[in-house]
């Protein structure tokens, strides 16, 4: 499969009035084309950052210290676009188009105070405004206007948006009072647009839910409203950030399901972030496991599930809930670490049950450790049938 | 619910009143020293000694109908005296009311969006002085720089000239509204509307620097809660530009809590202009209230109490309509 999108050695801080955050620790991933990735780990180890650093919308006060983002817009994976470099319009051009994210909270993701229908034709006036503009020009020809002189008008206004869809003197004619009606039809066609992929995602009364407010609708629909925002622009990459882990458990497959739906429908990909592994293993191809803002291990899903070779992604699996003979349940043992000091060498190291002497002084790199499967560890890097150290499970 | 929070309030004012003596209430009728010896047929005359409740409802009445007393101070009744008064502080506020609302909020937001930079630095001084420093000192401060070093902006509410004229000619200047800058443009005289802005000028300043202040730093804060909510990085995840993010989704969210605190502000800016009243030599509601407080003009007292419970109860209202049409999760019952 040729990559989507890659990152190199992310690194990403937070500077909070405790100190400096360390959340993101040299992360490496790589995502490749028409493939669900799952990122997993335990609250706080990174994965939202992780996504947010890849769209460059990480909220304040944390700031991207280094590393690369390399987007590979081609069908073939072969050119690279590095994101971290790119000024913030072509991000803007980017996000929502090609790259979008929904949220863990749809309660808190949608603005209170504007329409689920203005919430969602903003992606279309965002990333096609230039099409919906040639549409209304077409319409123009056929349509009925009380007299001619207004539809001349219209229609030099949107000939000239059509060509550009930051025209300056359409953008000052959008501020004028009275002159920014030459809009109304743009709208018009952002709301059918809006309509249409609402209803497309099973919603009834597509046309009624538009005029609603968040407050109005319950906490799938508003789930909802967020996918069909993001997957407006068909994008290349869908993020869902624990899209399902507030809803309850059938709106939480439904939602689950919509979302195999639309991926076998359009070829995007998607960056599926959960803690949940039993949605890991029916959703996704491939999972990388985070601990403490770096990647411990990648893997096609069987095998990461059936062979795993770093000690945080056994005791991961462990802590899954399961009833065994004496009905107890494990966890993960130890504390989570603070980021802000955190743990030197490999960072699970005082938690690690099988740490050694360079645990705690060199930072395992992610190394090639069976085919597709990447592990750090500094015991398990690069030999293969190292699983053998620990006895198969 | 106008009715009865005003009754309410009318209670309160009442029970207040009743605190004095009969002979202290009397005293209010009392226009001669002869009349001093007389106090004991006053109280009599008009009831001073019945039980509370029919004081009450006698007050009630009376003030129903319009009559609101005697005010010595202004050497009238209180009802008239009071339409005398309102224009010239109506007037102040009509332009002080606009600017506290329209640069508090822009301020507050531009300090918010660009937080911890020299503008919200500038925008934070700004409100400390305004703030911090005394009213009347402020105000004597203006005076002694704008018309004690340089006489631009004279104190009072109309030129001398234009004071002789009005009186000479009464034929030619009709008083519609007691506002001077109104008059003058009904008038078509331009003139005396700029004589009256350029009286205005100094005290519509002080006003809003005073009051600008705690409305700027109250959007200030509001606008920077909203930026960093969910709503706002969904906004920016779907490619929206800052423009859009601060002034399609944030602002407007932002406002919601500022509405009480602008509300607020604009009502008390009506009594607040106390100080400004009295230095600026603007005799109006602020002024005749001080006065009548000097002098225990209780009628006054209790009549303004009662309007400043109108302003009060009509600025919720106000409030409580403009919640409605901003935020579409409150509905008026
Ligand atoms: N706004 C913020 N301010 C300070 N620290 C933050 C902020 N957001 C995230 N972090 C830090 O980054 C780390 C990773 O957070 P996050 O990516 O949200 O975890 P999760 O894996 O649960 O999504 C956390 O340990 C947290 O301390
Ligand atoms: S590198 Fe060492 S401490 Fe880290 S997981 Fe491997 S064995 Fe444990
Ligand atoms: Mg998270």
């Amino acid at each position: 499969m040729p990559k989507l999108i890659e990152t190199r050695d992310l690194v990403t801080n937070f500077y909070t009035y405790e100190g400096v955050v360390k959340a993101l620790n040299k992360v490496g991933l790589v995502i490749e084309r028409g493939t669900t990735f799952g990122l997993v780990g335990e609250s706080g180890c990174g994965k939202s950052v992780t996504a947010r650093s890849m769209m460059r919308v990480v909220q304040e006060p944390g700031r991207i210290e280094g590393g690369q983002v390399l987007f590979y817009p081609g069908e073939d994976g072969q050119e690279a676009v590095e994101l971290l470099s790119q000024s913030e319009a072509y991000m803007q051009s980017l996000r929502g188009d090609q790259i979008s994210m929904i949220f863990q909270e749809p309660n808190a993701a949608l603005n209170p105070i504007m329409t689920i229908g203005d919430q969602v034709a903003e992606s279309f006036l965002f990333h096609r405004k230039k099409e919906m503009c040639a549409k209304v020009l077409e319409d123009l020809k056929t349509a009925d206007l009380p007299w001619p002189g207004l539809k001349k008008l219209l229609e030099f206004f949107y000939r000239r948006a059509a060509a550009d869809p930051g025209d300056r003197l359409c953008c000052w004619a959008s501020r004028t009072p009275i002159l920014k009606r030459w809009q109304q039809r743009l709208f018009r066609e952002a709301r059918r647009r809006s309509v249409e992929i609402i209803a497309a995602l099973d919603i009834a009364n597509a046309d009624q839910v538009v005029d609603r407010y968040p407050h109005n609708l319950s906490g799938g629909m508003k789930q909802r409203i967020l996918i069909a925002m993001a997957l407006a622009c068909e994008p290349l990459l869908l993020i869902a950030d624990e899209a399902t882990s507030n809803l309850d458990v059938t709106i939480q497959a439904q939602i689950l399901d919509l979302l195999r739906k639309l991926k076998k429908k359009s070829i995007s990909s998607i960056l599926l972030i959960t803690h949940d592994l039993g949605v890991v293993a029916e959703t996704c191809d491939r999972v990388g496991v985070m601990y403490a803002g770096s990647v411990c291990e990648v893997a096609r899903v069987g095998e990461l599930f059936r062979n795993p070779l770093h000690p945080y992604t056994r005791a991961l699996l462990d802590a899954v809930p399961k009833f065994s003979v004496s009905g107890q349940l494990k966890s993960v043992e130890g504390n989570v670490p603070n980021l802000v000091d955190p743990p030197s060498g490999c960072r699970f190291h005082p938690r690690c049950p099988l740490r050694r002497k360079i645990c705690a002084q060199r930072l395992p790199e992610l190394a090639l450790a069976g085919p597709d499967h990447l592990v750090a560890c500094h015991l398990a890097g690069g030999r293969s049938g190292s699983a053998q150290v620990w006895g198969g499970r | 619910m106008l009715v009865f929070v005003l009754l309410g309030v009318s209670v309160l004012i009442f029970a207040i009143l009743m605190t004095f003596s009969p002979e202290r209430r009397a005293m209010t009728y009392v226009e001669t020293p002869q009349q001093v010896k007389d106090i004991p047929q006053i109280i009599k005359q008009h009831g001073l000694d019945d039980p509370a409740h029919v004081q009450y409802f006698r007050w009630l009445k009376q003030i129903s109908t319009g009559n609101w007393g005697w005010s010595f101070v202004a050497a009238d009744t209180v009802w008239n005296a009071f339409w005398r008064y309102l224009p010239i502080t109506l007037e102040l506020n009509l332009f002080t009311t606009p600017l506290i609302i329209i640069i508090g909020i822009w301020l507050g937001t531009q300090a918010g969006i660009h937080k911890d930079t020299w503008l919200d630095h500038l925008t934070r001084i700004f409100a400390i002085i305004g703030w911090s420093l005394p009213t009347f000192l402020f105000a004597l401060i203006m005076l002694m720089l704008f018309y004690g070093y340089f006489p631009l902006f004279p104190p009072g509410i109309i030129g001398d000239k234009v004071q002789m004229f009005i009186l000479e000619n009464p034929d030619k200047f009709h008083s519609y509204t007691g506002m001077y800058t109104i008059d003058g443009l009904l008038n078509g005289r331009l003139d005396i509307t700029l004589d009256a802005l350029r009286h205005l000028a100094m005290p519509v300043f002080t006003q809003v620097v005073v009051v600008v202040a705690l409305l700027m730093r109250v959007m200030r804060s509001s606008m920077i809660e909203e930026i960093s909510k969910e709503y706002v990085i969904t906004a920016r995840a779907k490619g929206a530009d800052n423009k859009t993010i601060y002034f399609r989704h944030a602002r407007k969210n932002a406002l919601i809590p500022v509405v009480t605190v602008a509300g607020w502000l604009v009502a008390f800016s009506m009594e607040g202009s106390v100080s400004v009243e009295i230095i600026f030599n603007r005799r109006g509601i602020g002024w005749w209230l001080a006065q009548s407080a000097i002098a225990l003009d209780i009628p006054v007292l209790m009549g303004m109490c009662l309007f400043f419970g109108l302003v009060y109860v009509v600025t919720n209202l106000v409030i409580d309509i403009l919640y409605a049409a901003i935020d579409p999760r409150i509905r008026l019952t």
